[in-house]
C-alpha cells in the first residue's frame, strides 16, 4: 500500500515537472496555429521552421553561447579549482569568498552590474558580452564541482609521480585531469544547464545580433507565438534529451562497476 | 622551458577559441532597434535579399526602454530607432540623434506633408514620420454589450478582471488624468492623487498590462475588454469581427513614431538604405498590412484596400487626430509618475 | 621567473582575473552609483548623495519588498512541501533507478525557463488547456482563473525553482543512516515521529541549502511576474528592471540591489549560523 501511494507520488510530480513541455511538443504537431485546441496533425510548423530565419538564428545564437561559455567556464574553474586548493597566496580568502556570489546573489543583481561595467567600459552589446556574462556565473559551479573532487584524490599520488620523474606538465595531464574527471563533467553538464536556462542575466547583457531563444521567445510571449517556436522547442528538447540519456547510462555504467568492485 | 612553450600555446589556443567564438566577419550590417510587432519579418528579409545589408533586429516596448538601451549602449551601437514625439524631443535636447540628409533619401516625398513639422521637432531636421497610433477601446461584442462612451465606464462592476490594458505608465496615468478631465501630462500633485486613486478603483477590473499585445487577451478571449494601440485593434477585429472600436470621448492618447539615427552610429548610409526602402510605396504597403497603424505614406495610401481605409481603427478619423493627446516630455516630474505606478501594481 | 613561479602563475591567474573584474569590480560599481545622483533623464552625476537610500525606504517601496518576501517565502515552503515526500519516496528505490529518476527531474531545465513558462501560459490561460479539460469533463461550469494573478506566479515560481529544492535534499537525505530508520521504527516510534524526529535534523544543511537557493532567485524573476501575473504585481525583480531600463534611473535601481543583496547576506548568514556550509551551495 505504502509502496503505491508513494509511486503515484513521483507520478504526480514528474506530470507537474513534464507537462508544460508536453503540451508545447503536442501543440507544435497542431494544425491550428492558436496553441488552444488541437485540431489535427500537421508537420508544417516544421517546414515553417526552417523558413524562419530569425528563430533559427536564435537557436544558433543560444548554442554558441552555451557552447563556448561551458567550455571556457569549465577549463578556468577547473584550472581555478586546482591553483585554489594546491597554492596559498595574498587574498585567497577573499577570492574564495567572492566566489559564492554568483551563486547565491539573485541574478538580476549580477546582470544590472554586468551592464552597468559594460557601459562604463563602453563595451558593444552583442554575443561578446553575453558570453562573459554567462562565463560570470557558470566557473564558480564548475570550481565547487571540480573542489568536491579535489578534496577526495590521494596527494601521495602526484608525489610518487614526479618522484618518478614526472613533469608538473604531466602530473597536471596524465594524473590530475584524469582523477577529476568526474567533478569536470558534472561541473560542463552544470554550466550547460544554467547557460540554457538563464533568462534574467542574458535579458540585460543582450546587445543587437545576440538574439537568443529565450529573449526571441520572450518578446514574442508578447506578440503572440506562433507554432513554429514550439516546434523548435521540440527538436531542442529532442537534441538535449538523447544528450543527456548517454551521460546518464555513461554514468550508470560507471555505477555498476562501483557496484562489481 | 618545453612546459612553458606548451602552457603558452594551451592559453593561446584557448584565447584564440574564445574569439572566434564571438567575433563575426565585416559583412554589412545595420543594427535596427524598434518597437515590437512594427516590421513583419518579411520585409526585413526582402531588404536583406535586395542589399545584401544584413539587418541585426531588436525590439523594446516603450519610448523609455529604447532611451535606456540607446544611452547605456556604446556609442553607435544601434543605427536606425523608432522613437515617438517626445522621445525625441528629449533625445534631440540630449543630443543624441543625428542630423538627418535627406538628400540620401530618394522616397522622402512619399510622406504626407500634413504628418510633417511637428512641434517635436519643427522642419524634421532629426527624424521623419514613420506611422501614427492612438489608443482606442476594443470591446468584444459577444460578451458585452453596454454602452461605452467615456474611460469613466470602464470602472462598471461588471467587468471584474475582464480588462486588459497596455502596460505603459504614461499612457495609462494618462488616461486616468483625462477620465477625470485633466491634462493628459499633468505634474500637478492633486491631479495625480486623483488619477491614483481612479485607477485603484479601476484595479479589480483589469486582467493584466500588457504593452506589447493586449489583442491576444481579446482574440483568445481571456479579456473582453482592452484599452490598446489601433492597430492591435484592428488586428485583433481581423480575428473576430464582433469587435468593437471605441474612442472615448475624452480623447484618446497619440503617438507618432519617427526613424531617427543615434548619434555615432556607425552603419549610416545601411540605414538611410533601409528608411528608404521602407518609405518605398509598396514596402510601406506591406507594413501597414501586417500592422495596420495610421500611414502617414501618401504614396501608400493610394494603394491600401478598402479593408483599412474603412476600418477606424486602422485608418483613424482626422478628427480623433484633432481631439487627441500626445505624451509630453515632463522632464524630472517623471519620478512622480513612475512612483504612482509602482503603487498601483 | 623559474618554472615552478610560473606554474603557480599559470594556475592562479585566471581565478584572480575572474574574481576581480567579474565579480569585485561590478558589484563594486553598483555600491559607488548607488550614491550617485541622478540627472534627468537617464545620466548620473558623481556627487555623493544618500537620497536613494533614503527613498527605497519609501512606503511604496517598502511594500513591494515585503511582497517580494511574501511571495519568495511561500515559494520556497510549498518546494519544501512537495520536495521532502518526493526525495523520500525515491530514495526507497534502487541505486539503478535513483540515478535515472533524478536525471529525469533535470531533464525539464535543459530547456530554457522561459520556454517552459510559455509552456504554463498554455496551460493555464482562460481557454487553456486545463481549464478545457475539466470543463470537458464536466467538473467546473465557468474557467477558472488559474493566471494573471497569485496563483499564476506561486505555480511558475515553484515550478522553475522546484529542481533547487530537490536536488539539495536528495544528497542530503541519501545520507541518512537507513539502520537509523530502522532502528527507529523497530523502537515503535511512529511515521511521523521519524520524520521529524531523525530525518529533518540530518537532512537540514540540505533543507537550508535549498530554502536559500530557492528564496534568493525568487525575489528577482520578473519574467516569472510578467508572463504568469499579467504585469500587475511588481516584486523586487520588475522594480530593478524598470530603474535600468525604463524609469533610468540607475542610481535608484542600485540602490535597491544592494538592499536586496544585504537581505540576501542576511540570509547567507543566517544559513551559516545554523550550519550551512557555502561549499554546499550550487554543488548538486
Amino acid at each position: 500500500m505504502k509502496k503505491i501511494g508513494e509511486n503515484l507520488y513521483l507520478v504526480l510530480i514528474f506530470v507537474f515537472l513534464f507537462l508544460p513541455i508536453l503540451v508545447l511538443i503536442l501543440f507544435s504537431f497542431n494544425t491550428s496555429s492558436l496553441n488552444i485546441i488541437f485540431e489535427g496533425f500537421t508537420l508544417h510548423w516544421y517546414y515553417d521552421l526552417f523558413q524562419n530565419s530569425t528563430l533559427l538564428e536564435s537557436l544558433f545564437n543560444t548554442l554558441i553561447v552555451a557552447g563556448v561559455s561551458t567550455v571556457v567556464s569549465t577549463v578556468i574553474g577547473t584550472i581555478s579549482a586546482y591553483g585554489l586548493y594546491k597554492y596559498s597566496f595574498k587574498g585567497k580568502n577573499i577570492v574564495n569568498e567572492l566566489l559564492y556570489i554568483p551563486v547565491v546573489i539573485p541574478e538580476i543583481v549580477l546582470g544590472i552590474s554586468l551592464l552597468s561595467v559594460y557601459t562604463l567600459l563602453q563595451l558593444e552589446l552583442g554575443l561578446f558580452t553575453l558570453i562573459l556574462a554567462h562565463i560570470c556565473f557558470c566557473i564558480p559551479f564548475v570550481i565547487i564541482s571540480v573542489r568536491s573532487v579535489l578534496e577526495g584524490i590521494d596527494s601521495h599520488i602526484s608525489e610518487a609521480a614526479s618522484d618518478l620523474g614526472a613533469s608538473r606538465f604531466q602530473i597536471f595531464t596524465k594524473i590530475i585531469i584524469p582523477m577529476l574527471m568526474p567533478g569536470i563533467l558534472s561541473g560542463a553538464q552544470l554550466a550547460l544547464t544554467l547557460s540554457l536556462d538563464d533568462v534574467v542575466i542574458s535579458y540585460f547583457t543582450a546587445g543587437p545580433g545576440a538574439n537568443t531563444l529565450p529573449l526571441q521567445v520572450y518578446s514574442m510571449i508578447k506578440t503572440g507565438i506562433t507554432p513554429d517556436v514550439n516546434a523548435l522547442i521540440t527538436i531542442m528538447l529532442c537534441f538535449v534529451f538523447v544528450l543527456l540519456m548517454v551521460s546518464t547510462v555513461v554514468q550508470l555504467r560507471r555505477l555498476k562497476k562501483e557496484v562489481s568492485l | 622551458m618545453r612546459n612553458i612553450m606548451k602552457i603558452s600555446v594551451v592559453y593561446c589556443l584557448f584565447m584564440a577559441f574564445l574569439l572566434s567564438g564571438c567575433s563575426k566577419q565585416d559583412t554589412k550590417v545595420v543594427n535596427v532597434l524598434n518597437w515590437s510587432s512594427y516590421i513583419p519579418d518579411s520585409v526585413i528579409r526582402s531588404f536583406e535579399k535586395e542589399t545584401g545589408i544584413q539587418v541585426n533586429y531588436s525590439t523594446y516596448s516603450s519610448n523609455e526602454e529604447c532611451l535606456a538601451k540607446v544611452s547605456s549602449a556604446k556609442k553607435g551601437t544601434y543605427d536606425l530607432i523608432f522613437p515617438s514625439d517626445y522621445m525625441i524631443e528629449i533625445m534631440i535636447k540630449r543630443e543624441m540623434l543625428e542630423l538627418l540628409d535627406q538628400t540620401q533619401l530618394q522616397n522622402v516625398g512619399n510622406l504626407d506633408t500634413f504628418y510633417l513639422n511637428q512641434s517635436f521637432d519643427p522642419g524634421n531636421r532629426y527624424s521623419l514620420p514613420f506611422v501614427m497610433a492612438s489608443t482606442v477601446i476594443a470591446v468584444n461584442r459577444d460578451y458585452i454589450s453596454d454602452e461605452i462612451i467615456s474611460y469613466q465606464d470602464l470602472l462598471n462592476e461588471k467587468y471584474y478582471n475582464n480588462i486588459t490594458l497596455i502596460d505603459d505608465q504614461r499612457i495609462i496615468i494618462g488616461m486616468a488624468l483625462l477620465a477625470n478631465g485633466y491634462d493628459m501630462n499633468t505634474t500637478d500633485e492633486e491631479a495625480l492623487e486623483v488619477a491614483k486613486d481612479w485607477l485603484l478603483q479601476l484595479k479589480p477590473n483589469i486582467k493584466a498590462f500588457d504593452s506589447d499585445s493586449p489583442k491576444n487577451f481579446l482574440v483568445t478571449e481571456e479579456a473582453d475588454i482592452a484599452v490598446l494601440w489601433n492597430a492591435e485593434a484592428a488586428l485583433a477585429y481581423q480575428e473576430n469581427n464582433n469587435i468593437e472600436f471605441i474612442y472615448p470621448k475624452e480623447g484618446s492618447a497619440l503617438s507618432m513614431d519617427n526613424f531617427a539615427i543615434p548619434k555615432g552610429a556607425k552603419h549610416q548610409s545601411e540605414a538611410y538604405q533601409f528608411i528608404d526602402y521602407i518609405l518605398r510605396a509598396d514596402v510601406m504597403k506591406k507594413i501597414i498590412e501586417s500592422y495596420p497603424y495610421k500611414n502617414v505614406n501618401q504614396a501608400t495610401q493610394t494603394l491600401l484596400g478598402t479593408d483599412y481605409l474603412y476600418n477606424i481603427a486602422s485608418n483613424i478619423p482626422a478628427s480623433i487626430i484633432e481631439s487627441g493627446f500626445y505624451v509630453e516630455n515632463i522632464g524630472e516630474s517623471v519620478k512622480l509618475y513612475d512612483k504612482l505606478w509602482a503603487e498601483i501594481k | 621567473m623559474n618554472s615552478k613561479k610560473l606554474w603557480k602563475f599559470f594556475f592562479i591567474c585566471p581565478v584572480i582575473i575572474y574574481v576581480s573584474l567579474l565579480i569585485a569590480l561590478p558589484l563594486i560599481y553598483i555600491l559607488l552609483i548607488s550614491f550617485f545622483q541622478s540627472d534627468y533623464y537617464g545620466g548620473m552625476i558623481s556627487t555623493f548623495t544618500i537620497q536613494n537610500y533614503i527613498d527605497v525606504f519609501d512606503q511604496v517601496y517598502i511594500s513591494v519588498f515585503l511582497k517580494s518576501i511574501f511571495i519568495a517565502g511561500i515559494t520556497t515552503f510549498i518546494c519544501i512541501l512537495i520536495s521532502y515526500p518526493f526525495v523520500l519516496a525515491i530514495s526507497h528505490k534502487k541505486p539503478r533507478t535513483q540515478k535515472i529518476l533524478m536525471t529525469l527531474v533535470m531533464v525539464p531545465f535543459l530547456t530554457n525557463s522561459l520556454i517552459r513558462m510559455y509552456g504554463w501560459l498554455v496551460l493555464l490561460r482562460k481557454s487553456g488547456v486545463i481549464n478545457q479539460v475539466l470543463m470537458g469533463l464536466g467538473v467546473i461550469q465557468e474557467p477558472l482563473s488559474l493566471m494573471y494573478n497569485m496563483i499564476g506566479i506561486i505555480i511558475g515560481m515553484v515550478y522553475t525553482l522546484l529542481p533547487f529544492m530537490i536536488l539539495p535534499l536528495y544528497s542530503s537525505v541519501s545520507t541518512v543512516d537507513p539502520y537509523l530508520l530502522e532502528a527507529s521504527s523497530d523502537l515503535g516510534a511512529s511515521k511521523m515521529k521519524t520524520f521529524f524526529k531523525i530525518i529533518v535534523p540530518q537532512t537540514l544543511p540540505g533543507l537550508f541549502n535549498g530554502s536559500l537557493m530557492v528564496f534568493t532567485p525568487a525575489l528577482g524573476y520578473f519574467f516569472i511576474v510578467d508572463i504568469l501575473g499579467g504585469g500587475k504585481m511588481m516584486i523586487l525583480g520588475n522594480l530593478i528592471k524598470n530603474q535600468f531600463l525604463t524609469a533610468r534611473n540607475w542610481p535608484f535601481g542600485a540602490a535597491i540591489s544592494i538592499v536586496l543583496v544585504l537581505i540576501t547576506s542576511l540570509v547567507i548568514i543566517a544559513y551559516r549560523k545554523l550550519g550551512g556550509k557555502m561549499e554546499d551551495l550550487g554543488g548538486a
